[in-house]
Parts: C-alpha cells; sequence; structure tokens
C-alpha cells in the first residue's frame, strides 16, 4: 500500500519526454471514443495514460493497480482533459519509486479538476467557441465560396490541435499547481467575448436573412412585407415559447408552419 | 428515378462515389464525437466538404448553411437527443447529386432544379427546403444508432475489467480501438445508405408532391434559418445585450445589399 504524500515533494522531470506527449497527444484525441453512460470518459482516460505505463518495465501488480485507480468514473470536457491528464502524469512521475499514487488522492486530484474543466469546458468551448464558430461559417458561406467554409474549418481545427497539445504540457509542467490556474481571470474574460461574438455574428446572421426575405419574397410567392414579418416571428418565436428543441425538431416544425404559410400568405391564399 | 432504376442505372463511377461518400461519413461520426472534435463534422462544413466531393460546392453549401443555422443550439451540454448531423448532411449532398438535382441556395446563387414539383417556381428554393426536411430526419433517425452503439461501448468497457485482475494493457487498447472501428463503421454504413436512400426515394418523391407543397417548401429553408438563430437569441439574451446584436443586424442586412 504506498503513503500518501506531501504534493509536489518528489521530485519529476520539468517536462515530459517528447515521445511520450506525441504518444499521449494522439490518445488524448481519442478520449471520448469509448464514451458510455456508466462511466463515460474512464476508458479514455486510461488508454491516455498507458503509454507512460508502458514505458516502465511490466510488473503485473503495478499495471493492475494503475489500471484500478483510473478505471472508474471520470468526465470532462475533451478540449481541456490535456490539463488533467499532464497533471496526472506529473503526479504519477512524482511517486513512481514511492509506490505508485494512491488510489485516493489519484481520485480527489482526478475528479475535482475534471469537474472544474468540464464546467469551464462547457461555457467556453460548448456555449462560446462552437457557437462563435459555426455562425462565423455562416457568415463566410453567405459568399457563396466553399473555400472560405473549408479554410476555417482547417484552422479551427488546427487551433484546437495546438490548443490540446499546450494543455498537455501545461498540465504536467504545473502538476498540483495547476488548481492556480484555474483562477486566471482570462478564462472569463474569454468566455464573455466568445458569447458576445455570438451574439453579433447571430445579430449579422438575421440581418442578412431580413433583407433576402425582403429581396427574396417572389421565390416563396408572398408580399415582400408579410415575408420579412414571419421571419421577424420566426426569429423571436423561441424566445416567446421558451422551449429548447433540438434543431433537427425546429427544421421539421418548420415543415408544417410552411405549408400553414404558404396556403395562408402564398400566390392563392393572398 | 426509383430505387431499382437507381440501382440498375448507376455507373461504376457512382458506386465509387458512394463510397467515397460513405468514408467521409464515417470519418465525420469519428470526428463528432470520439476523434479529435474539430468544426468538420458540424452541418455546414460536413455538407460543403461532401458538395466537393462530388463537384457541387454550392449544393453542400445550399444545404449546409439554413442546417447549420437551425443545429447551431444543438450543444453537447444537457441534450437529451444525439443526432447525425454530419452523417446527414454528407448523405443528403450525396444523394442529391446522385440523382442528379441540385437546389437553389438561401438567398442568391440559383441552381438548376431538377424535377420539381408543378407549381413550384423554377430556381427556388423548394429543393433546398425538401433536402433540408430529409436531413433533419435522417438525423434523427440517427439518435437511436448512437445510442445503441454507446450501450455497446458500455458492455466492452465492462469486459476491461477482467485487466484489473491480471493487468494486461493491451486488453484495454484493444476495447478501446474496437469503440473507434463501430464509430467508423456506424458512420459510413449510415452514411451509404443514406446516400442512397435520398438518391432512391427522397428526391424521386420530390418530383411527386403537389404543387402547393412545392411552394411551401420554398419557406423551409428560410424559416429554419430564422427559428435556429431565435433560439441563439433565446439563450444568449438579445434585451441586455441589444446593442451587439443590433450592430449585427446592421451589419447584416448592408451585407445582404452587397452580396
Amino acid at each position: 500500500m504506498s503513503e500518501a504524500v506531501r504534493p509536489g515533494a518528489l521530485a519529476a522531470p520539468a517536462r515530459l519526454a517528447v515521445g511520450l506527449r506525441v504518444a499521449v497527444f494522439a490518445r488524448l484525441l481519442a478520449l471520448q471514443a469509448s464514451w458510455n453512460h456508466q462511466r463515460m470518459q474512464n476508458l479514455g482516460l486510461l488508454v491516455c495514460l498507458m503509454p507512460w505505463l508502458r514505458a516502465r518495465p511490466r510488473d503485473p501488480e503495478r499495471d493492475r493497480l494503475f489500471c484500478r485507480r483510473y478505471f472508474e468514473f471520470f468526465n470532462t470536457n475533451p478540449y481541456l482533459a490535456g490539463y488533467v491528464v499532464g497533471g496526472l502524469l506529473r503526479l504519477e512521475t512524482e511517486r513512481e519509486d514511492a509506490g505508485g499514487l494512491p488510489r485516493g488522492q489519484a481520485q480527489v486530484f482526478r475528479d475535482s479538476l475534471a469537474r472544474a474543466f468540464a464546467s469551464l469546458g462547457d461555457q467556453l468551448f460548448w456555449l462560446g467557441l462552437r457557437p462563435t464558430v459555426a455562425l462565423a461559417g455562416c457568415v463566410l458561406a453567405l459568399t457563396g465560396q466553399a473555400w472560405p467554409v473549408v479554410g476555417l474549418g482547417a484552422a479551427v481545427a488546427a487551433g484546437q490541435l495546438a490548443w490540446r497539445w499546450h494543455a498537455l504540457g501545461r498540465g504536467y509542467a504545473a502538476g498540483y499547481d495547476i488548481v492556480g490556474l484555474l483562477g486566471d481571470p482570462r478564462w472569463h474574460r474569454a468566455i464573455a467575448g466568445a458569447k458576445r461574438a455570438v451574439r453579433v455574428l447571430a445579430g449579422l446572421a438575421a440581418g442578412w436573412l431580413l433583407r433576402h426575405a425582403w429581396e427574396g419574397s417572389a421565390q416563396v410567392g408572398a408580399a415582400p412585407g408579410a415575408f420579412v414579418a414571419v421571419v421577424v416571428v420566426a426569429l423571436a418565436l423561441p424566445a416567446v415559447v421558451r422551449r429548447r428543441w433540438a434543431g433537427e425538431f425546429l427544421v421539421l416544425a418548420t415543415g408544417l408552419l410552411a405549408l400553414l404559410l404558404a396556403f395562408a400568405l402564398g400566390p392563392k391564399g393572398s | 428515378m426509383t430505387p431499382v432504376d437507381l440501382v440498375a442505372g448507376v455507373t461504376g463511377a457512382h458506386w465509387a462515389l458512394v463510397g467515397w461518400l460513405s468514408l467521409l461519413a464515417g470519418l465525420l461520426a469519428l470526428d463528432e464525437t470520439a476523434f479529435a472534435q474539430t468544426w468538420l463534422s458540424q452541418p455546414l462544413a460536413a455538407a460543403t466538404l461532401a458538395g466537393l466531393l462530388c463537384g457541387h460546392p454550392e449544393l453542400g453549401l445550399a444545404v449546409g448553411l439554413p442546417l447549420q443555422l437551425a443545429l447551431v443550439m444543438n450543444l453537447p451540454v444537457g441534450q437529451s437527443l444525439t443526432g447525425e448531423a454530419s452523417v446527414a448532411a454528407v448523405a443528403v449532398v450525396g444523394g442529391a447529386v446522385l440523382a442528379g438535382s441540385v437546389p437553389a441556395a438561401l438567398g442568391g446563387f440559383h441552381g438548376a432544379v431538377g424535377g420539381a414539383p408543378a407549381g413550384a417556381p423554377a430556381g427556388d428554393l423548394a429543393l433546398a427546403g425538401w433536402l433540408l426536411l430529409g436531413a433533419a430526419l435522417l438525423s434523427l433517425a440517427g439518435h437511436p444508432l448512437v445510442q445503441a452503439e454507446r450501450r455497446l461501448h458500455l458492455v466492452w468497457m465492462l469486459q476491461g475489467r477482467r485487466t484489473l485482475r491480471d493487468g494486461s494493457l493491451a486488453r484495454v487498447d484493444r476495447i478501446h480501438g474496437r469503440c473507434l472501428v463501430a464509430t467508423m463503421l456506424r458512420g459510413a454504413v449510415t452514411g451509404g445508405a443514406g446516400v442512397l436512400a435520398v438518391a432512391g426515394l427522397w428526391v424521386p418523391a420530390y418530383g411527386a408532391l403537389p404543387g402547393a407543397v412545392g411552394r411551401a417548401l420554398a419557406w423551409v429553408p428560410v424559416l429554419a434559418a430564422a427559428l435556429g438563430l431565435g433560439a441563439v437569441f433565446e439563450r444568449y439574451g438579445v434585451a441586455r445585450h441589444w446593442g451587439w446584436v443590433g450592430a449585427g443586424v446592421v451589419a447584416g442586412w448592408v451585407l445582404g445589399v452587397l452580396t
């Protein structure tokens, strides 16, 4: 049974070896491959940490205990998981000669960081950057050219890969000090900025849509004013109804709505 | 084109295209959750890539733009539905190309409409609306498949408990790799089947629609996009941030004048 150790008391190399970092990074990209409803990313986390374990001489008992430590429930934001994985590798390296990381210590570090980064990731990535990029892509698509959209996709992919590479190294370098990183005010500034960008870009797309509703009403056989009014109502409807439906249901509901409107406002109805 | 005509009439080049589209759908299914999670599996990027693969990027944009706007608030935060929007986007774009139908895009550049219902205005948005409905249905149909795959992951993951007894690291790697392959196969198979279903059933059904329905379909891309943007305003709030939203609306109107 390994003993508890004071955080940061044991020595470990300041950086991850490049080969190990590449191997962990590649597996980090597939963190969610075996996502399941019971333990979520547990197997993904274990697979990410495996290159570190494989770099050591085989010891079935040590391997068994290592797997047991990381087979439990784990869930965090995939873009920020590098910080947690890097931190765990640092802790494991520090405790390598002292019988390995105690299970409780690994659990507390893993679970508390995973929760904090999941919450941060929800706000920054899922509610901030993802809609921002989606709407920026839509604005680029308004030009009618495909390549700017693909270019944006490639740039975002490259950017997030670079971010995840950096997160892994930063997590390892910080170890226990990663907790301090969570208090950085830049996270919250970035979240606020991304949400502001969402509002501006959504407004931009709405303005473009209204303009083309005015111009393109002939395409749907309605008067320009009526078509614009319908688009304004559609823009306001979710806020009035206050129900959050999946987009697929919005599209299907639109089919029914369109049928009614075409009869009411179209050439035969008007 | 009926399904029988489709299967009988497709050439080797068409089957090759179905194969490439299946591969793209498989890769995008991986990208959606299992691997990398870049932005390329979002509906707009997926449809655009499928359009480029088929040599019709404008079709990718015509389907992808309204689909992306409608689905922009499909976020993996507290969601209860896990559709397969990227696979659906690829299937709809590929199916339309295979059936020889290219719709008009939202707001301007016009394409030829193949087999439009009687009464639907030429060069209209009706086919885009029909394809959008098809994409939504295909995406919804993917939900039970995704859930079934996740239940399978659970079964496999629990097999990994044996490693806790014998310390076999290779077993864990194998299980994880099996999950990746399962996701890729699910995307590729549903993508290929979707392409054939759209080309053989969905697009031919468009030509048989009554004219009034065809006219109504032209509303779908615009209204779906507006409802999607409305969902953004609902979640992010307009009242407290009217300045930013208003600036965007004005800029968008000017952009609309210029484009």
